[in-house]
């Protein structure tokens, strides 16, 4: 089974997530996610059903159930952008989460893209831009950005072909007009070269993390500017949801969401593991009055007995 | 300053006559454009920054500092240069520079020593555009200073430290006591001789019945004498009947005393206006930025020093507001009502009095509850379909008397002008003003006017403080902010903001809590097709019994915090949020690095690690070989601080250069 989480619309949430500058952290991600649980929580609680006796799974009265995918929280995607689209520059970025086979991205990238389309009501996207997992870029390193493993040590370095064979999807989605341009994150110099030629569509962006954005490497901001690149900034992190913070968040206790059985003995949720696949941020903003209108997560996990093995 | 039509320009008892007339026309005026544009939609984001010089001329030999009146010759020849850029041929530049961008435009202002500079186009959102404001202002300086002779210098400190002494401080020099502004410091020529300007103060010495009184309360150092009595106030003089103010106790003991409206007028500032999308944002906007305007002012505090001496206040604002005070003494409340209408409680130089935003968030008793409005001229524009906020805000703004009227405009009407509406609306000098579009101009949208900052010694710093507040509106469209207090705290604020080191000392009224509540509808905040600009059914604010009382919404808080966030996290700071609004969009990596450069100066300067212009001048007073500890700003020192402001203007502090405590910091 497929879980949905979603965030809604962050700029109408109330208390946007400030951030200390010293965090470098998935906080924005995690902490509306929840609010926007709590919140459907909350209103189905008020909604004036308090006679309705206690069911063992109580998200369900929250949450939607489509085939094989389960919405969290129920969305009717009723609302759209309040002005025509071409008031709008639309960015949406999918972080492609660590230990997901780069075989199913030409899947999850459709499966991104059209949620965010449905969300917006629009039918296309100005800038699509890529997050590779283990690729960290390093500023104070002018030499290469170096490859990592993530923390747990069990997953390969993203490749470079499957880098290459995950482009070819998303040159396929920009030439059907779905895109307008792409966009990778964390280049460096060197792999931008590498990179290069190998694609029919250039990236038109390589958005990098900078914690004091005055040390660009020269080699790079050459390098882009002769490649025609733009170098845009932005502060993401790079294991956005990573599977113990989805428990977390899904799981039983205060801080859960109860979507996940307390016990594997229990049917007061659903069993099995779960394993997020991709997570997809998306803004709209009105272009000649750099107004964001519209801002959110969408993130698919998998879930229960079936789910699909990782890649060892 | 306002258009400059030419005319016969009428005199103060005959001005007071066609008073009505102008005012009620006035207002058709404003209907009749009310009616054309309030459903304007979809301007998009432009703004511009107005930068203010006092032209200073150097004598290195005699090492004085004088005002140079020069102020025609210069805009002459700034305007010849500008037509013959017109015409194809551009002001040079080194290595091209300023390719692609207008020429910036210069106009007169009151002083006949100052210049105005304006982009000569307006910025929009782009954030590549940010990017030229600080290089296109110092082109503006280059090019002003190319005007000018070469011992001049445009030089933006908000006063000059001795205007009105007894010295020759203005070149060519003239003596006081002229008959438009009767000073016994400033002679009349010290402001434009255009005919508005001497009508405009000669108009408001006779409707107030004296001459402006501006007493500033002065810095008392070790050598002060105590009591301190201004020596430079010459009790003596008699040649106009108002020499008398003085001998009726107009100087006040432990007072800077000044005397005409040269010495607020006089002073330079930083405004920006901003193009909102329809008038429901720009109502918005006036709204949400007014309780800013304190903040800003005492964060850019630049004003220690009048008439040689050095005070204990930190900014310009209230000797403007004295400056400009046309009150009468019943309106002062010091005689009792017979021949005016009302008691005033501010001058037309003030903080701002009404919120304009059909906003649910806008509670009734935000607003003033003794302000003074005019019933009749309400009552006209909510017959014409005005809704009871704004028909509150102009009938408030049309108290006041129109006090340069030309003889001319008074034959007839013209519904497709603005000049008898601008006549009072450019008059009421508030800390925000809410701009209708000008009825000739189809492409331009409602704007704000965001008044209170003063002008910075450098470039940088005026860059760094119109863009952080163009980004605050950014922010507070994108996050819905509602800094919303009740309006009389905003104008205790701007007390306080006078107070010496107020940035770090005073505490400011401020929202607790700047976040709407979670909203339902996703439409409720983009607000493109509101009804409420064309209907009145939302007229006056929603009663609000259910809410915790407005006390209990702000708190006295430190700038830093309002700045920078609480250590406790419970006020987030306009500087995190405009990280967050910026983490929000695309932007380059040049671009960001600029912008961080700026967002740093205004968290140091709120935060006390760097100074403000304020403080840094009265250590450079203090630390001078020729200060006496007697708060006495002598004709050396101001010539000192003058070449050491200019030098800033061009080495900002780098490398441990003059002005590093307020630009820069220890480090670089």
């Amino acid at each position: 089974m497929k879980l949905i989480l979603s965030t809604s619309n962050l700029m109408l949430g109330g208390h946007p997530v400030i951030r200390q500058p010293t965090e470098k952290s998935n906080v924005e991600l995690i902490n509306s996610l929840r609010a926007n649980f709590q919140a459907a929580q909350q209103q189905h609680r008020s909604g004036g059903e308090e006679n309705v006796p206690e069911t063992k799974q109580q998200y369900a009265a929250w949450t939607k159930q489509e085939d094989d995918a389960l919405y969290i929280p129920a969305t009717d995607f009723a609302h759209g952008l309040s002005e025509e689209r071409s008031q709008y520059d639309i960015t949406v970025k999918l972080f492609y989460l660590p230990g997901i086979p780069a075989s199913r991205r030409c899947a999850h990238t459709r499966e991104a893209i059209d949620l965010v389309l449905r969300e917006l009501h629009v039918d296309s996207i100005d800038l699509l831009i890529v997050s590779f997992p283990g690729i960290l870029f390093d500023a104070d390193d002018d030499s290469e950005e170096e490859e990592m493993s993530s923390d747990t040590g069990s997953e390969e370095p993203d490749n470079f072909d499957s880098i290459i064979q995950t482009w070819r999807t998303l040159e396929g989605l920009q030439e059907q007009g779905m895109i307008a341009q792409l966009g990778v994150a964390e280049f460096g110099s060197e792999r931008l070269a590498r990179f290069l030629p190998h694609t029919r569509v250039k990236p038109s962006v390589d958005q990098i993390n900078l914690k004091d954005c005055c040390v660009v490497p020269k080699s790079l901001i050459l390098y882009a500017k002769q490649e025609r690149i733009q170098l845009l900034t932005h502060n993401d992190c790079m294991d956005v949801l990573p599977v113990g913070t989805t428990r977390e968040l899904l799981g039983p206790g205060a801080k859960g969401a109860g979507i996940l059985a307390s016990a594997p003995d229990a049917d007061d949720g659903i069993q099995g593991d779960v394993a997020p696949q991709w997570v997809v941020k998306y803004t709209a903003v009105v272009k000649d009055r750099g107004v964001v209108e519209s801002k959110g997560y969408f993130a698919l996990a998998d879930v229960g007995s079936c789910v699909q093995q990782q890649q060892q | 300053m306002g258009l400059l039509a030419l005319g016969t320009a009428l005199d103060w008892p005959e001005a007071k006559k066609r008073a009505d007339q102008v005012r009620k026309w006035g207002i058709e005026q404003l209907l009749a454009n009310w009616h054309r544009a309030k459903g304007k939609e979809r301007n998009a984001l432009l703004w511009g920054d107005e930068v203010e010089y006092l032209v200073v001329a150097v004598d290195d030999e005699a090492k004085k500092a004088r005002l140079s009146l020069a102020q025609a010759e210069i805009l002459k020849s700034l305007a010849e240069d500008e037509a013959s850029w017109k015409q194809g041929t551009r002001p040079q530049s080194p290595n091209n520079e300023h390719d692609g961008e207008e020429p910036p435009h210069f106009h007169p202002e009151f002083g006949r020593f100052m210049l105005e500079a304006t982009p000569g186009k307006p910025w929009g959102i782009d954030f590549k555009d940010l990017l030229k404001v600080e290089s296109n202002m110092k082109w503006r300086r280059e090019v002003a200073k190319a005007h000018m002779a070469p011992n001049e210098h445009p030089i933006t400190l908000t006063t000059f430290p001795r205007l009105g002494t007894k010295d020759d401080y203005i070149k060519p020099y003239y003596p006081p006591s002229g008959p438009a502004l009767r000073s016994q410091f400033v002679p009349d020529e010290i402001a434009n001789p255009h005919i508005r300007f001497p009508t405009l103060a000669g108009n408001i010495r006779s409707r107030r019945g004296r001459k402006v009184e501006l007493n500033v309360p002065v810095y008392k150092d070790t050598n002060t004498p105590e009591p301190f009595k201004d020596p430079t106030v010459n009790y003596d003089l008699h040649i106009w009947p108002e020499d008398d103010d003085v001998r009726n106790g107009a100087a006040k003991d432990g007072h800077v005393y000044m005397d005409a409206m040269a010495f607020g007028m006089g002073s330079c500032c930083l405004q920006i206006t901003f193009q909102a999308k329809n008038m429901t944002e720009g109502r918005k906007l006036y709204d949400q930025l007014s309780p800013l305007g304190p903040i800003l002012l005492a964060l850019t505090a630049a004003t220690p020093i009048y008439k040689g001496f050095l005070v204990d206040t930190d900014v310009r604002w209230n000797q403007i507001s004295g400056a400009v005070d046309d009150r009468t003494r019943e309106e002062l409340g010091e005689l009792p009502l017979k021949n005016d209408r009302w008691r005033i409680p501010k001058s037309r130089y003030a903080s701002n009095s009404t919120y304009i935003s059909q906003d649910p968030r806008l509670r009734k008793e935000y607003l003033d509850p003794d302000l003074i409005i005019d019933e009749d001229i309400k009552k006209r524009l909510m017959d014409d379909g005005m809704d009871d906020l704004l028909a509150t805000h102009f009938a408030h703004l049309f108290i006041r008397d129109p006090l340069v009227i030309f003889s001319e405009d008074l034959e007839e009407l013209d519904l497709n002008k603005a000049d008898h509406f601008e006549n009072l609306q450019s008059t009421n000098w508030q800390h925000m003003r809410f701009k209708p579009p000008p009825p000739d101009k189809d492409d331009i949208g409602w704007r704000v006017e965001f008044r209170s900052m003063e002008i910075q010694m450098t470039d940088f710093e005026n860059a760094a403080f119109s863009i952080f507040i163009v980004l605050v509106t950014r922010a507070i469209l994108t996050y819905d902010l509602n800094f919303y207090i009740s309006i009389q705290r905003t104008a205790e604020n701007m007390e306080t903001a006078h107070a010496r080191n107020a940035v770090h000392d005073q505490k400011f009224y401020f929202r607790k809590d700047p976040f709407s509540p979670r909203r339902p509808n996703p439409h409720s905040s983009s607000g493109s097709n509101v009804s409420s600009t064309t209907s009145s059914a939302a007229n006056s604010p929603p009663p609000s019994p259910s809410l915790t009382p407005v006390e209990s919404e702000y708190e006295l808080m430190t700038i830093s915090d309002i700045i920078n966030g609480s250590a406790d996290g419970s006020f987030p700071g306009l500087i995190p949020l405009v990280e967050s609004y910026l983490n929000s969009v695309n932007v380059d990596v040049e671009t960001r690095c600029s912008l961080a450069s700026y967002l740093d100066l205004i968290r140091k300067r709120a935060n006390g690690t760097l100074w403000t212009g304020a403080k840094w001048i009265r250590e450079f007073v203090a630390t001078h070989p020729d200060y006496k500890q007697d708060s006495v700003v002598s004709e050396r020192i101001c010539y000192d601080l003058v070449k050491a402001v200019d030098e800033m203007s061009v080495n900002e502090g780098r490398n441990g250069t003059v002005g590093w405590e307020l630009l820069k910091g220890k480090n670089t």
